[in-house]
């Protein structure tokens, strides 16, 4: 009897632990995305009590948005930059630090350093440093080239990428590392034994292994990709000619300076499902079941 | 004997590595050393003939915004934010990844079930309402404001949950019979017993917080409110834009206490990260 009462009175504390989350999430998580649904539907200003409801007419303008569709194209430039750039040195800078054990630690440290920059921080430093006179165009100056890293529109966003590479560089690096080491040597030792070779031995058990660090660097590295905010709002201000301006940008734009806040909800709703079904695809074809 | 090529393969690797990590560390290096530098070397020297307290002077004076101390303020901001949601997304990451690891209730699988889809939720669908929310709660310009939305966190939970599963039950059976609470068990019991995870909730919720920027663009209006990171970023837009001194100088502010905490608690960012990739 006393046995059963105290278990009752455990599933009760059970409720009241998680009580603050379910709370916290009703009202911080699930009200809130069913208010923006609801927005993306009116035609509001957020200053004035009139709410129009619209349809779907929110939605039709945004995708006759020539900047909604060049927001996008920007975000896939940046991840055609990006991933591969970001995955070879990650995976690079991995096989290496696998490799060697003395001063693994400092270099592991060492590469990592930069995934703490801050976004503002950052952005200030690679604005002054690649600037047209800046100190990297004098350096190449010497060489007889300069590069217009953020005044030229076809590379802007190119440098962009460059710059968030140097950022999670060697958080993927530390992913990859703890995979390399995941996997077990007498794997290797028998493909030697049966006669391949590394590059076999590379594309046929390291790759493989390696699945669950490829698919979670490439979700986290697109849903990055349709979050950049602070870059380019920094640095360019989303030119030059509307190279760098990004999904969360003109959301930015049209709900806090033009005051749209029901056509930058539904431009949000747009830019999430996209994204989703980005990260969706990612999932479907890269990642394998564990063996 | 190690074969030779082998060692030239290693001295290869360790060249290899030393230039990346130039390459990596520069970025912060330049920014210190131009922080100090007049502003006509920022742009064409790597080394500065002199130095100059110039840029910090002015940061520290409030410079020509005509504000007493905006950046002192901004950093003080800047810690309430971040502190106050760190320890509640510590405190509240335990509690709740104990009944979800430990405790028996209905409805509990649907809970780590939802966690586990709120990760992967694109964040920018709540921008703009919980904004709205923020303006019905009169909560733009206020602290609450910045920090209200960062109050718990599904990756904090999901850690505590995975950490809190492998604690053996005989330790919390000895708790009961003693008496304890379950929320003694939590703090008395669990979390001093998964120090590195709770480190690794703690550093990482610190430094989003401290790193945060547009959130904090849009629920703050003045310039006494604002963290760091948000009026380093407007007056690099604004004010101060031909200032790179003081630009370089602002971001130093805003990196070196992340970067502090990073090499004070270096193990447990690379352990944290880890987790990450096994957890997958």
């Amino acid at each position: 009897m006393n046995i059963f009462k105290k278990n009752e009175k455990r599933k009760l504390t059970g409720y009241w632990l998680v009580l603050p989350y379910i709370i916290f999430t009703a009202v911080l998580w699930v009200y809130p995305f069913f208010w923006g649904l609801v927005i993306a539907f009116k035609k509001w200003n957020i200053i004035s009590p009139v709410k129009e409801f619209v349809g779907f007419d929110n939605f039709l303008r945004v995708s006759q948005d020539p900047l909604f569709w060049t927001s996008i194209k920007n975000v896939l430039f940046f991840m055609v930059a990006f991933v591969p750039l970001s995955i070879i040195a990650s995976l690079t800078v991995a096989w290496m630090l696998h490799r060697i054990k003395f001063l693994r630690a400092f270099f592991s440290i060492g590469y990592l350093m930069s995934y703490v920059s801050a976004g503002v921080a950052y952005s200030i430093v690679f604005m002054i440093l690649f600037s047209g006179d800046g100190l990297i165009n004098t350096w190449l100056e010497k060489i007889g080239v300069t590069i217009p890293w953020f005044s030229d529109a076809r590379i802007a966003m190119f440098s962009i990428a460059l710059i968030v590479v140097w950022k999670y560089l060697g958080y993927y690096a530390l992913i990859f590392l703890a995979g390399l080491q995941s996997i077990p040597k007498t794997m290797y030792e028998a493909a030697e034994i049966d006669g391949a070779n590394k590059w076999t031995q590379f594309w046929r058990i390291t790759v493989p292994m390696l699945n669950p660090c490829f698919t979670i660097i490439l979700v986290f590295a697109v849903m990055m990709s349709f979050n950049v905010f602070t870059e380019p709002y920094l640095i360019t201000g989303g030119g030059p000619l509307d190279s760098t301006q990004t999904p969360v940008m003109q959301i930015y734009y049209q709900t806090f300076e033009a005051l749209h806040a029901g056509y930058g909800s539904s431009f949000a709703l747009m830019i999430a499902a996209i994204s989703f079904a980005f990260v969706f695809i990612v999932r479907k074809s890269v990642e394998r079941e564990a063996a | 004997m190690r074969k030779k090529s082998e060692v030239k393969g290693l001295v290869i690797i360790y060249v290899i590595l030393s230039v990346g990590l130039i390459f990596m560390a520069f970025p912060y290096v330049w920014m210190v050393l131009a922080s100090f530098k007049i502003p006509s070397e920022i742009y064409s020297r790597f080394f500065p003939t002199r130095f100059t307290l110039e840029h910090y002077k002015m940061v520290f004076a409030g410079g020509t915004s005509g504000l007493q101390n905006p950046f002192i303020k901004s950093i003080f901001n800047s810690l309430v934010v971040s502190t106050t949601a760190t320890v509640s997304v510590v405190f509240f990451g335990a509690i709740t990844g104990y009944a979800l690891a430990r405790l028996q209730f209905r409805g509990r699988n649907f809970l780590n079930h939802f966690i586990l889809f709120q990760m992967l939720f694109p964040a920018i669908l709540f921008l703009i309402p919980r904004f709205l929310l923020m303006l019905s709660l009169q909560s733009i310009n206020t602290y609450q404001g910045m920090f209200l939305p960062f109050l718990m966190n599904a990756w904090a939970i999901f850690l505590f949950t995975q950490f809190f599963k492998a604690i053996p039950q005989e330790l919390i059976d000895a708790a009961r019979i003693d008496g304890c609470s379950e929320l003694r068990i939590v703090f008395r019991i669990m979390v001093p017993l998964s120090k590195s995870v709770t480190a690794i909730v703690a550093i990482f919720t610190f430094m989003t917080m401290w790193d945060e920027f547009l959130w904090y663009l849009i629920v703050t209006k003045d310039y006494d409110l604002m963290p760091l990171s948000v009026l380093l970023g407007l007056f690099t837009k604004g004010e101060y834009s031909s200032y790179p001194g003081i630009q370089t100088a602002g971001a130093t502010l805003l990196t070196l206490p992340i970067l502090a905490l990073f090499f004070l608690f270096r193990r447990y960012f690379s352990e944290g990260i880890t987790m990450t990739g096994l957890k997958g």
